[in-house]
């Protein structure tokens, strides 16, 4: 064995702030974590529905087709990302725990916040390039789709038109192609990208006090659930004051919900995605203080 | 200046409504010198890991206080100094070795050129050169140990807490691990060790204390504490049967007791240390 | 426990305090007419637990797809009354969506109702007539609705003016027949009003008021379309020229006054 080198360690022996570095190389080890550990797979299934619902519906008309893909690779985005949002964080910190790799990074000159910032960053890295992965997937369906209809449609005129039916024939891809690709879409996603990390959020709030993992899953569920019938709550029991301020502590999922209005052709302004986007930044801040304070005084 | 002091460290446990509180150390006043190996025993429950989570501030103290080289243990500027191994290390196994020390050593503020020297010389240390770039979920027990004291080590603390650091160890590798605490002994640093394997602890250890039931009730130089001053042991060697005669008889004459004529033993560990490296075939030791 | 009261608080506070947020955004939903019916136990009772469960999840558009893919099952086995109370369902649910209101009415028109006029269990071929005309004004009243919904956008209002045109008139010379026409030649105006209409749409006003009997004012508007921006409008110009010169004639206009006076191409 050799000598260990004397004076290896370039560390400030004054202070020990708050340090973004120590928080991105937690983040970091968190989505190389989950990338090794094959989370990733479950994309091929993703994969299989969305080409599979491009397949199914040839029988309807063009704009049938699109509704359906858009609806369902949208549905399907918004389902497996609130997923990956409470599965993927809600072992966290259980198995920080639980496995004592807690210990050992607790036991440098890491704060406790940058330790729980860094792992909930992780945790939106994976969901971030897991909804990227799917949009881009998503994507790929419309162009072929839209493709396939558009050769469709010229086999179906054939050739050498007269100027009429040239006409009519260009009319209809230039809906085939305003139907396929919308630049709204991206408003739907990003709304999408919003909820899932306020649902991250919540999870992550229930994981710093609670150890089992069932628990953890449950809870934010049943909470995603209550707020997505805040909105018809407040329709029917609207007029009880107490009631709605009891809600009040529920976040209102159903405002995330611009998905299915952007399909139908509906507008949606950019103030209105940026007020939404701005409310879910706003109530998943306020959970990750909240996680922050239990977690701060939480015995390992 | 103490590497760790301690005074009236004190740590309550809530069992839950109505069932009380359970006192897991009681008023511990504790002091490890810089430089010294403090070997810190006792029976399962008697305190031993609550010192060390207090003192790397993981609990929070119900009374008292504690300090590592004078900087409160509640400051995370006194974990600048610590490096710890805690019982049946488990690291990240997806993460290879070289990437494990990577990890902990940006943990600490290292980086570049300085980290990944740093790192090769752990490495050597350590003896796991040749596993460097396999996932630690290939590496067997003694093989993590090993990588765990590397990971204490990155930063060069001058603290080491060593939590049943040879558990589940063969003995060639805890020859290994004892021989690098004294050689880090002898480079100036401290070493706080718990430990049940007493034998070890005897062997590396410049002081002790046991603890039971929260409360240090032993504490004290090893060679101190262990020897026993009245009695006295002479080893000869290629002494005639007659001859052994005529020193008993001398030894009565003077007054006092023969207690035993036996011949010494050597340990079973040096028994088997010492097969093992008359084997030409060498051990086979996984690296 | 004196932190996890202080989070409690917090939460409940911020809560509170996002109120005005969240009213916000929900007035602005309002507004733009987002969403569609709550659920409720009828709803629940006419698409089932299973999609009511999805529907509270959000994935209003999916279960939209899957009940429209379900009434399309139906029209295929001929069951008409199921195929049209589901998609009265969806478009309870999907108020907005142009699609299904469109398709809809054509279902209701052009599909179930034929199957009622040659429906074998019609004792006469008058009681067939009766009921496939009684189809035609439930497709009217669907497509009315869609327009109460969708009033902003073109196609309604030109599927309306088809309806009439094809359907509603009975193809005859009468009065009420004339009136359809007239009230085809109102919906495609109508139609044609807004910017984002195709070019057809603006070529059947003319010539519905044509059929309606309004010679004058079709041949005006043939005159407005052909008067148009060449270079700046894609149109069917040697369709328009067609009809402007079969009118001039049936509407004997002065030479001189002619867009196409006779002896030129």
């Amino acid at each position: 064995m050799t000598e260990i080198a004397v004076g290896a360690a370039p560390l400030s022996r004054e202070r020990v702030g708050f340090s973004l570095n120590r928080v991105g190389v937690i983040a970091a080890n968190t989505l190389t974590e989950a990338v090794r550990q094959k989370v990733f797979n479950f994309f091929l299934i993703i994969g299989l529905v969305f080409i599979g619902s491009a397949s199914f519906f040839a029988q309807f008309t063009f704009g049938e087709q699109m509704k359906f893909i858009k609806d369902t690779c949208l549905g399907v985005i918004s389902v497996i990302s609130t997923l990956i949002a409470i599965v993927g964080t809600a072992q966290l910190l259980p198995n920080e725990v639980e496995n004592r790799t807690i210990y050992t990074i607790l036991a440098k000159p890491v704060r406790r916040f940058e330790f729980l910032l860094g792992k909930f960053l992780g945790s939106l890295f994976l969901l971030g390039v897991s909804i990227l992965a799917m949009s881009l997937l998503f994507g790929a369906v419309l162009f072929i789709k839209e493709q396939g209809m558009i050769r469709e449609l010229h086999e179906q005129y054939g050739q050498n038109l007269p100027a009429a039916e040239v006409a009519d024939m260009n009319q209809q891809i230039q809906e085939v192609t305003r139907s396929a690709f919308d630049v709204d879409l991206v408003k739907a996603l990003l709304a999408e990208t919003a909820k899932a990390t306020l649902v991250a959020a919540i999870t992550l709030l229930i994981s710093t006090f609670s150890t089992s993992l069932v628990f953890n899953v449950i809870v934010p569920f049943m909470i995603f659930v209550a707020g997505m019938l805040r909105g018809a709550a407040a329709e029917v029991w609207g007029g009880h004051k107490l009631l709605m301020a009891l809600l009040a502590v529920v976040p209102d999922f159903g405002l995330f919900s611009i998905a299915d209005e952007i399909n139908l052709g509906n507008p949606v302004p950019w103030g209105h995605i940026g007020e939404v986007i701005a409310y879910g930044l706003v109530r998943t801040l306020i959970i990750v203080i909240a996680a922050h304070l239990i977690f701060s005084r939480r015995e390992i | 200046m103490d590497a760790i002091r301690t005074e009236q460290l004190t740590k309550k446990y809530d069992l839950g409504w109505r069932k009380g509180r359970l006192l897991a150390l009681d008023k511990l006043n504790l002091r490890v010198h810089e430089g010294e190996v403090y070997g810190l025993l006792g029976p399962n429950g008697s305190g031993k890991s609550t010192t060390l989570k207090l003192i790397l501030d993981l609990i929070a103290p119900t009374e008292g206080q504690a300090w590592v080289f004078d900087v409160p243990c509640r400051k995370v500027t006194s974990r600048l100094h610590v490096g710890f191994l805690p019982e049946n290390p488990y690291f990240y196994r997806y993460l290879t070795g070289v990437e494990t020390l990577e990890f902990y050593g940006k943990l600490c503020g290292m980086g570049g050129a300085p980290l990944r020297r740093r790192i090769e010389e752990l490495l050597e240390l350590v003896g796991l050169v040749k596993a460097r770039d396999r996932r630690l979920s290939g590496y067997s027990k003694g093989m993590l140990q090993r990588i765990g004291l590397a990971q204490a080590l990155i930063h060069d603390p001058k603290l080491l807490l060593l939590d049943e650091p040879t558990a589940g160890v063969d003995p060639i590798g805890s020859k290994d691990i004892r021989d690098l605490i004294l050689r880090l002994k002898g480079m100036g640093k401290t070493v706080l060790l718990s430990s049940h394997l007493l034998a070890q602890v005897q062997n590396v250890c410049d002081r002790i204390g046991v603890l039971n039931l929260g409360q240090l009730i032993l504490e004290g130089d090893v060679r101190t504490l262990i020897s026993d001053q009245r009695r006295l042991s002479i080893t000869v060697q290629d002494l005639p049967e007659a001859a052994r005669t005529r020193v008993e008889e001398a030894v009565r004459a003077a007054g006092a007791t023969v207690v035993g004529v036996e011949n010494p033993q050597t340990t079973l560990e040096s028994l088997f240390l010492d097969a093992l490296n008359k084997d030409q075939r060498g051990t086979g030791h996984h690296d | 426990m004196g932190m996890k009261l202080l989070v409690v608080i917090l939460l409940f506070g911020t809560g509170l305090g996002l109120l005005p947020m969240e009213n916000s955004v929900r007035n602005e939903r309002l507004r733009l007419k987002y969403g569609g019916a709550r659920v409720t136990f009828e709803l629940r009772e006419a698409i089932g637990q299973n999609l009511a469960i999805a529907l509270l999840a959000g994935l209003r558009g999916v279960v939209a797809d899957f009940l429209w893919i379900q009434s399309h099952g139906f029209w295929e086995k001929k069951e008409w009354l199921r195929q049209y109370r589901d998609m009265e369902v969806v478009v309870t649910l999907q108020p907005q969506s142009i699609l299904f209101w469109d398709l809809g009415s054509w279902h209701m028109a052009w599909n179930i109702g034929y199957a009622a006029l040659t429906d074998p269990q019609n004792r006469t071929r008058a009681e067939g007539i009766k009921r496939e005309r009684e189809w035609h004004e439930k497709a009217r009243d669907f497509l009315a609705r869609g327009i109460q919904n969708v009033p902003n956008h073109y196609d309604l209002y030109f599927y309306m003016g088809w309806l009439y045109y094809e359907k509603l008139n009975n193809d005859c010379d009468e009065p009420p027949c004339r009136d359809a026409l007239c009230r085809a030649a109102e919906y495609f105006r109508k139609a044609a009003s807004f910017p984002d209409a195709p070019q057809y749409v603006a070529r059947m006003y003319p010539r519905a008021l044509e059929k309606c009997g309004d010679l004058v004012a079709a041949y005006a508007e043939w005159k407005r379309l052909w008067f148009q921006d060449h270079t700046k409008v894609e149109q069917l110009w040697s369709v328009i020229e067609r009809e402007i010169k079969q009118l001039e004639n049936r509407l004997n206009i002065p030479n001189d006054q002619r867009v196409f006076p006779r002896g030129t191409s």
